[in-house]
C-alpha cells in the first residue's frame, strides 16, 4: 500500500485514525501493521494489501 | 424469468466458473459499469470501487480519468489479482474501513443473483455473485453505509439487475435518502442492466 492510503483509511470498527508500523517497505509498504489509535486493534498489511476486515471476519 | 432462460443462466455461470473459481472476471456488467463511470469521473477525485474483483473497473477507470482508484475487496484472491492490474487494494468489508467523506465517486457492481438454495456453494465465486434470497441483500447493507464514506458532492455509481430488481434497488436508495437517476441501460438476452447514479439528498 501506498503511505498516503492512510488519508483514506480508518479502523472498520470504531472509525478512529490507524498508526502504521512499517516492517518492509519498497516503493510502497508489503509488510507491517495497522494499529487503531482507539481501541488498539491490529491489522496486518501483507504483500502490499492492508487487511481491515474485522476481527471476527478474518480467515 | 422461465425454466428455459434459468437453465441458461445458470449454463452461463458454470462456464464462467470453469473458467475461474475464485475471483470473478469482467464480463457486459464489468464493462457498461466501466464506461458509465470513466466518462463521469475527473482527474481530480478519489474513487472507491466496493467487491473490485479482478480489479478490471478500477484500473480502467484510472488509466483513463487519472483519478485515484482505491479497490476493495473482501475476497482475498480478487485484492491480491487487482494489486497485480495496478490497482490499490484494501480487503475490506464493503465501506466500512474509509474515512469520512474520503471519495467523490463510489462504484459498485455487487452481486446480485438470488440465492438458489439447492445450489448454493460456500466458495468466493457465491459470494461475488449472489446477494441472498432477494439478490438485494449485500446491495441493501451496501446502501446503509456508504453515505458516510462519500465526500461533499459526491456520487455512487451503482449496477442493478431485472434478475434482482432495479425499481426495488432504487426505492431501497430513497429510503436510505439517496436522489436516484438511471444514467444507462443495455438489455442482455435474460436481463436488463442499469447503472443508477445516486446523489445523497440535501
Amino acid at each position: 500500500m501506498k503511505r498516503d492510503l492512510m488519508d483514506i483509511v480508518c479502523c472498520p470498527l470504531d472509525k478512529h485514525d490507524l498508526e502504521l508500523d512499517v516492517d518492509v517497505e519498497e516503493d510502497e509498504v508489503l509488510e507491517g501493521t495497522l494499529t487503531c489509535t482507539d481501541c488498539g486493534e491490529t491489522y496486518p498489511i501483507e504483500d502490499g494489501i492492508p487487511n481491515l476486515l474485522p476481527p471476527d471476519m478474518r480467515d | 424469468m422461465s425454466d428455459e432462460a434459468d437453465a441458461e443462466t445458470s449454463d452461463a455461470l458454470a462456464e464462467r466458473r470453469g473458467v475461474e473459481t475464485e475471483v470473478y472476471q469482467p464480463a457486459e456488467d464489468s464493462h457498461l459499469l466501466a464506461e458509465v463511470v470513466v466518462e463521469r469521473v475527473d482527474a481530480g477525485d478519489t474513487v472507491l470501487e466496493v467487491g473490485t474483483g479482478s480489479g478490471y473497473v478500477a484500473s480502467s477507470v484510472a488509466a483513463e480519468t487519472g483519478a485515484r482508484v482505491v479497490g476493495s475487496d473482501v475476497n482475498p484472491h480478487a485484492c491480491r489479482q487487482a494489486r497485480e492490474r495496478g490497482v490499490e487494494a484494501v480487503r475490506a468489508d464493503l465501506t466500512e474501513p474509509f474515512r469520512d467523506g474520503a471519495f467523490d465517486a463510489v462504484v459498485f457492481n455487487p452481486p446480485y443473483l438470488p440465492e438458489e438454495p439447492v445450489a448454493a456453494r460456500d466458495d468466493w465465486m457465491e459470494t461475488a455473485l449472489t446477494g441472498g434470497e432477494t439478490g438485494r441483500e449485500v446491495t441493501e447493507v451496501f446502501l446503509d453505509g456508504v453515505g458516510r464514506v462519500l465526500a461533499p458532492g459526491g456520487v455512487v455509481f451503482l449496477l442493478a439487475s431485472t434478475l434482482s430488481g432495479v425499481d426495488e434497488v432504487a426505492e431501497y436508495a430513497g429510503e436510505c435518502g439517496f436522489s436516484t437517476a438511471a444514467v444507462r441501460d443495455e438489455s442482455f438476452p435474460f436481463e436488463t442492466l442499469t447503472i443508477l447514479a445516486l446523489h445523497p439528498g440535501e
